[in-house]
């Protein structure tokens, strides 16, 4: 095994093109998230105001949804059409309509409607600027409330209970700003990690198929497939456990996410989840003789990984055919414990069952080898 | 003048039937072009299509034991997004129920809440949630906050009536101004909705790109890439070359792309409010970039068959995070918002989203629609150049 290793270890030194080029693709990966979700919840989002009242009030409302540091009203249309034609060439991404004679409204206490459009199709932007623009909404409304009840003579202490009876606070556990770039980075760069791990296991082994070198290497292991592959895996296996552990060292310790457990524990997961990915690309390519189906087979199982982990759109939320399925994906166990470790700082008494699934990939190594050897034994592997 | 047209055309001719064989001929490619691009928008239509999460599992701790607490987690229980799984004695009970990953958030009412409203004084209800998936952090916050709001109108009417305000006075006294809300585009506010359409363009345009990737990477590593350009072809009519090969992929690739993007939506009933006609108009542009994109990549870059998977797969997902439909393009730094204009996928998925899902007709997406036709112009240049570039290094 360990002269397959070796043997390896000089052909990936002999034309190190795909190490680097890789590992430059880990590195721009993990500064390109870094760098576009600096601001951890988009801020400023663009939002416009249909103001048909064009009155003290309506203008001190677009003055006070500017002043938010959430969005900011990018355009004061005149009409309707305007606004919903801006929102479809995607320049805002909210709009109040406050109709005319409003102001004459709330003086005559007739309640007026204002009516807020959001646009949906930009999930996040949406709910965001949704979540703002409602609250003003409510801010104004309370600011009225606040009058009328001190020209009522109402006690100014007390008028904060009538005004708003409950309040509602949220603590997200772990992440208590909502950090979005917490939330993308922990799962995307491991997933990218392994990912490459995968295709670059897929892609040796393949190319050994390819340029008819199977005997030679089967030969070093002594013609014991199980060994050929984790010699050929080993090279690989230290480099992007490497690179994940270096990439989660910056991201928990100087760009300082989130992190509550053990940093042991979380080692041992990242280079459990380079391994089972690992296993999975020769699962693949030990089954399937033809080497570039396999690996567009190994792609497209990879590239699902990042939909059927949940960290986006949640597992619970799937058919149940779907949540089986999402077993069969390493980033979804290394996304559970991993969230156990950094978020809940729980230990190995709540995260054995991903770490025993994690091991269990081993399993797909053995079948692939076996179907492996069949290949060789018969002459068909090349 | 006529034998001229004639002579190009024919060369044109040629150049595409050879390619049609080639791809025919490629088991990877067949794979890559027609069984992805067939699997992936059913197998992702089928993940999402329950949209969203509903009834999350929460636990309250009721420290107040009032009549107002229990209204407030009746209420929490009613709520489409939550269901009340676990009422606790203690915070600490529910603290485990979190971390052990029973619950998804957690709702606490202090021992003084029912004392509080009595009293006309502010109660605090506190939420600790999940957030290791965004989906639950929205549903225990709009959970939470409908229920508040809604409590919050009961109880200031109850102020009301105690001083002998009721009715419509009552009605306009607590909400002075109101709003109604309208979600456009996506009502519900559903996952599918929103990221099926992009993603079914992405589909397209990776596998396009791959697939052409892997052509362009069997003929550089078998050294049959000067091969196959026809000898007469070489010198100054090179971009007959790359015309009769778009022209291929062009012909494979409009069906595909029409099944993807306009019958696959109507079959899954995502919101379809583009014309056909702006659709095809718009898909045109967008598969010449794409496919000449990918031709001066292969060309370039691809010395293997499987290298440019190798290389390229991570991409896929930078790719949908350049496009700015997840992180909006107006909070992108300068420099990403650049860099993702190089790529097809970019204005392709910011038009076909506001085309398909929000109606919009080309003129509204005109800057989406100018820069990919100037992809498309600058990529065919660049493809024929990239060929031109494997003729001398040939040579040498």
């Amino acid at each position: 095994m360990i002269r397959v290793a070796y043997r390896e270890l000089r052909r990936m030194l002999m034309k190190p093109r795909y190490p680097i080029i890789l590992t430059l693709g880990v590195a721009f990966s993990f500064i390109f998230f870094a760098t576009m979700t600096e601001e951890g919840q988009p801020q400023e989002l663009p939002v416009g105001v249909v103001d048909l009242d064009g009155t003290y009030l309506s203008r001190r409302l677009c003055h006070e949804l500017d002043a938010t540091p959430a969005v900011h009203v990018k355009a004061v249309f005149q009409n309707h059409t305007e606004a919903r034609q801006a929102m479809q060439r995607g320049e805002v991404f909210a709009f109040y309509e406050i109709p005319a004679g409003t102001y004459n409204e709330v003086l005559q206490f007739r309640s007026p409607h204002f009516v807020l459009y959001t646009n949906q199709s930009y999930l996040l932007a949406g709910s965001l600027s949704y979540r703002q623009l409602a609250t003003m909404g409510k801010l104004a409304a309370g600011a009225v409330q606040r009058e009328v009840l001190r020209k009522k003579g109402v006690d100014e202490a007390k008028i904060m209970g009538l005004i708003q009876p409950i309040a509602l606070e949220t603590h997200p556990v772990g992440n208590a700003t909502g950090n979005y770039q917490v939330y993308l980075m922990t799962t995307l760069i491991p997933g990218i990690i392994a990912l490459m791990a995968m295709l670059h296991t897929a892609y040796v082994i393949g190319r050994e198929r390819q340029e008819r070198t199977v005997r030679n290497w089967m030969r070093k292991a002594g013609g014991d497939a199980l060994k050929a592959f984790l010699g050929k895996m080993a090279p690989y296996t230290f480099h992007y456990t490497g690179l994940l552990v270096v990439a989660e060292i910056i991201m928990y310790g100087p760009m300082h996410f989130p992190m509550g457990g053990s940093w042991l524990l979380l080692a041992l997961l990242s280079l459990l989840l380079v391994v089972a990915a690992q296993c999975a690309g020769c699962f693949l390519m030990g089954c399937i003789p033809d080497p570039s189906v396999a690996m567009s087979l190994t792609s497209a199982y990879g590239t699902l990984a990042f939909t059927m982990c949940g960290f986006s759109f949640p597992v619970d939320a799937m058919p149940l055919a779907m949540q089986a399925f999402s077993l069969m994906f390493p980033l979804r166990h290394y996304f559970l414990a991993m969230r156990d470790v950094t978020l809940f700082g729980n230990g190995l008494g709540v995260c054995w069952p991903q770490v025993a699934t994690l091991v269990a990939f081993g399993l797909l190594l053995l079948v692939g080898a076996w179907m492996f050897n069949r290949q060789y034994e018969r002459g068909t592997a090349c | 003048m006529l034998k001229r047209v004639t002579v190009i055309l024919r060369d044109i001719w040629d150049v595409l039937a050879a390619e049609v064989r080639r791809v025919f001929s490629d088991k990877t490619t067949i794979v890559i072009f027609f069984l992805a691009t067939v699997v992936y928008p059913p197998l992702y239509y089928y993940i999402y299509h329950l949209e969203a999460l509903h009834e999350m599992p929460v636990a309250v701790v009721d420290l107040s034991h009032s009549d107002a607490s229990k209204r407030f987690v009746h209420k929490l229980d009613a709520t489409p997004e939550l269901t009340v799984a676990y009422r606790c004695a203690s915070m600490a009970e529910a603290g485990r129920l979190l971390s052990d990953h029973n619950v998804k958030a957690v709702f606490l009412l202090p021992r003084d809440y029912g004392a509080c409203l009595a009293q006309d004084k502010t109660a605090h209800v506190t939420c600790f949630c999940d957030i290791s998936s965004f989906i639950y952090y929205k549903n225990a916050l709009m959970g939470g906050s409908d229920v508040m709001l809604d409590e919050m109108h009961c109880i200031e009417l109850q102020h009301q009536s105690t001083e002998g305000v009721t009715g419509e006075q009552a009605e306009v006294q607590v909400q002075p101004i109101a709003y109604d809300d309208v979600k456009l585009f996506n009502p519900t506010g559903g996952y599918a909705s929103y990221f099926i359409p992009a993603l079914l363009l992405l589909v397209v345009h990776q596998t396009l790109f791959f697939g052409i990737c892997v052509l362009c990477g069997d003929a550089n590593e078998n050294r049959r890439a000067l091969r196959l350009i026809p000898p007469h072809l070489r010198r100054r009519s090179i971009h007959r070359v790359t015309l009769g090969r778009l022209l291929c992929f062009l012909l494979i690739y409009f069906p595909i792309a029409l099944f993807d993007l306009w019958i696959m939506p109507r079959l899954f009933g995502l919101p379809q409010l583009g014309s056909i006609a702006d659709i095809l108009l718009f898909l045109l542009p967008f598969i010449v970039a794409t496919a000449c994109f990918a031709m001066t990549f292969g060309n370039l870059f691809s010395r293997q068959r499987m290298s440019t998977l190798l290389c390229g797969l991570f991409f896929s997902v930078i790719l949908f995070f350049l496009s700015g439909l997840v992180w909006p393009q107006s909070n992108m730094p300068r420099f990403w918002l650049a860099l993702s204009y190089l790529f097809p996928s970019t204005p392709g998925i910011q038009g076909f989203v506001r085309i398909s899902s929000m109606g919009a007709t080309l003129a509204e997406v005109r800057g989406e629609y100018l820069a990919l036709w100037i992809q498309a112009a600058a990529y065919f240049a660049t493809a024929c150049l990239s060929l031109r570039m494997i003729k001398l290094f040939k040579r040498k």
